[in-house]
């Protein structure tokens, strides 16, 4: 891990390990339903302060805990156009397959990239420190890997650009 | 047929319903007297500050730091503040800084990080020095200060 | 395969068969740009009809396509042509060369078909060029539109011959991607190896100067201009020409190409990534002990 990005993951993990203390919890307002209250927003007493955790303008989570359901938001870093779309083909791609990545919302929350949903069933039926572990890892390598596909996408192009022109010469 | 009663919200007549001020005690001062504070405070802590005293200068901005609706300008005087001492400490002396605050105090403290990082780019702190802060406080206070910054709804 | 090829490989493979083998046949097939073929043997076992169909024909022939499909296939240009194609040529089988060498030959120059109809506005601008060079001036401005958005632009000049290409992004990743591949086309020509290369300029949305005159150019985000700038040393020497013409035609396919490559690699590598993370989660789940439930009948209960 890079020296750089360490005090942002550290932080981001003892602030989901903080907010990751669910249980259940049916809804005061409708009888027989139990759904997470942060989506539903339906009684105040249950939400909590949203903390945000912040590199810069750009890289930044906001975690929005709630009695029986906490929801992260990853903004991840896109320093140009082609880090952009990279970023929106990756995601888009991962939040299709959200039936399979339980804890993954379908869609984030406005002004942030990707959303993540852990509700009290999760925390029940999943390891804690796993889930944590599971959401550090993705905001480790999900820059990684937008980077390494912004390289092999110039190197690409230099050499597609190259041996084009070297043909010239023929 | 008018249909708008429809979109009524009838909740909010209910007898039982909960209200913003009954989740947390009140702060009883005045806005302007918060305010007034706030200002006093800022020129006490240059003052801590000028004599390089960083845990006096936290614990005078920390302590009865202004919460709830209403007093946004003393909490903006009272962050600026606060960023003013974090920028000015060094990060060897943190550790031992934080180790001296009260546990009331740590936890405010926590309350302001959080509140500076959910501005990023404004005030004139890098989000490195925010961080540093953080996770040196966590190691001091632990999980259950962030818990504390979360459950309380004195929000600052 | 870095590189495209210019010539159609279904044609080489299939007459280079029937040669061998003569047989009855009936197929229909696409080239790059939407170029239709059709290949069959309407009344002899040994005599093929190729015909093919090219968006730009009329275009083409304005330019003196047909001479150069005459240079180049004499008398197997069918004087008839096949209904709802542009241009056939009747191979008997019974004269293709004997020897391998000059069979291959044979087919190849049928395989290039294509190659050699858009060739004609190329070898019209490198003639141009050739009697501009005493008397001065410009060329006439040849366009052909090959696909139904895109178009090439031939101008010849005094000193050289410019190529426009004009291309549509069908959607944003193309644009993006795109960009950087034409970045690097102008980029690379820095290089002391490629210096020989033509010239690259390239620029979205606004036309260049050359074309800006024409009517019904978009002028929207989506499109990109790619200007060549060809000097004589591209086309003075007539093998050197023909290579420079094979090359330059392909070079819309080309790029979208490598686009599309690059796209599938993205994407190949998404899927890795994601079932990578997929195991860390699932890592996650505490062991669930599935014992066989049995109801009191003795039949299986299923969890859903």
């Amino acid at each position: 891990m890079s020296n750089v990005l360490r005090p942002y993951l550290a932080a981001v993990r003892s602030t989901l390990t903080a907010a990751l203390t669910l249980e259940n919890f049916a809804s005061q307002v409708v009888e027989r339903h139990n759904k997470p209250e942060v989506e539903s927003a339906s009684s105040k007493e249950v939400l909590l302060n949203p903390l945000t955790i912040s590199r810069n303008e750009n890289e930044r989570v906001l975690i929005e805990p709630s009695g029986n359901s906490i929801r992260l938001s990853i903004r991840i870093k896109q320093a140009d156009e082609i880090e952009r779309i990279l970023c929106n083909k990756f995601t888009r791609f991962m939040m299709q397959r959200a039936d399979s990545f339980i804890v993954l919302r379908r869609k984030p929350v406005p002004g942030y990239d990707i959303s993540f949903l852990i509700t009290n069933t999760h925390t029940e039926t999943m390891l804690k420190h796993k889930i944590v572990d599971f959401i550090i890892q993705f905001m480790e390598e999900v820059d990684k890997e937008i980077s390494e596909m912004k390289l092999s996408l110039n190197a690409r192009a230099r050499i597609v650009a190259e041996s084009y022109l070297t043909a010239f010469n023929a | 047929m008018d249909q708008a009663f429809r979109k009524i919200d009838i909740d909010i007549y209910d007898e039982d319903v909960l209200q913003e001020s009954e989740l947390y005690e009140a702060d009883p001062r005045d806005p302007v007297e918060v305010l007034e504070d706030a200002k006093q405070r800022q020129a006490a802590v240059r003052s801590f500050l000028a004599k390089n005293d960083i845990p006096g200068a936290l614990t005078i901005i920390l302590d009865n730091a202004p919460y709830g609706p209403n007093v946004d300008d003393a909490k903006i005087i009272t962050l600026q503040t606060l960023l003013t001492i974090l920028n000015t400490t060094k990060s060897t002396e943190i550790t031992g800084v934080i180790k001296g605050l009260s546990l009331d105090t740590q936890d405010t403290l926590m309350k302001y990080l959080y509140k500076g990082m959910a501005m990023p780019g404004w005030g004139d702190i890098s989000g490195s020095v925010r961080l540093g802060w953080h996770e040196k406080l966590t190691e001091v206070a632990g999980v259950g200060c962030i818990v504390r910054t979360m459950t309380d709804r004195r929000t600052v | 395969m870095i590189l495209l090829e210019p010539h159609n490989v279904i044609i080489q493979t299939t007459v280079l068969e029937k040669i061998q083998k003569p047989g009855s046949l009936d197929v229909v097939f696409v080239d790059y740009d939407n170029v239709r073929f059709h290949l069959s043997t309407p009344e002899r076992k040994t005599v093929l009809l190729l015909s093919m169909n090219i968006r730009c024909w009329d275009e083409l022939v304005q330019y003196g396509a047909l001479d150069i499909l005459r240079r180049e296939y004499g008398s197997l240009l069918s004087s008839k042509v096949e209904p709802d194609y542009n241009v056939s040529l009747e191979i008997d089988l019974e004269q293709a060369p004997a020897e391998a060498e000059a069979r291959d030959a044979f087919v190849l120059s049928l395989a290039m078909m294509k190659r050699n109809a858009l060739a004609a506005p190329f070898e019209r601008g490198f003639a141009t060029q050739k009697e501009l060079e005493t008397t001065g001036g410009q060329g006439e401005l040849m366009k052909v539109h090959y696909r139904d958005e895109e178009a090439m632009y031939i101008q010849a000049a005094p000193d050289r011959v410019t190529v426009i290409f004009s291309t549509v992004f069908r959607e944003e990743t193309d644009r993006i991607f795109g960009k950087v591949f034409l970045q690097e086309f102008v980029d690379a020509r820095r290089q002391p190896s490629i210096q020989n290369a033509p010239q690259v300029l390239y620029s979205s949305r606004d036309p260049p100067l050359e074309i800006r005159h024409l009517p019904g150019l978009r002028n929207s985000e989506d499109i990109g201009y790619v200007t060549f700038v060809l000097f004589p040393r591209h086309f003075s020497h007539s093998s050197v020409a023909s290579g420079t013409i094979s090359h330059i035609q392909l070079f819309r396919d080309y790029l979208h190409y490598h686009i599309k490559c690059s796209k599938a690699y993205m994407h190949s590598r998404m899927r890795h990534r994601v079932t990578e993370f997929q195991k860390v989660l699932n890592r996650a789940k505490t062991e669930v002990a599935t014992t066989e439930r049995k109801t009191a009948s003795g039949r299986t209960m299923l969890s859903r």
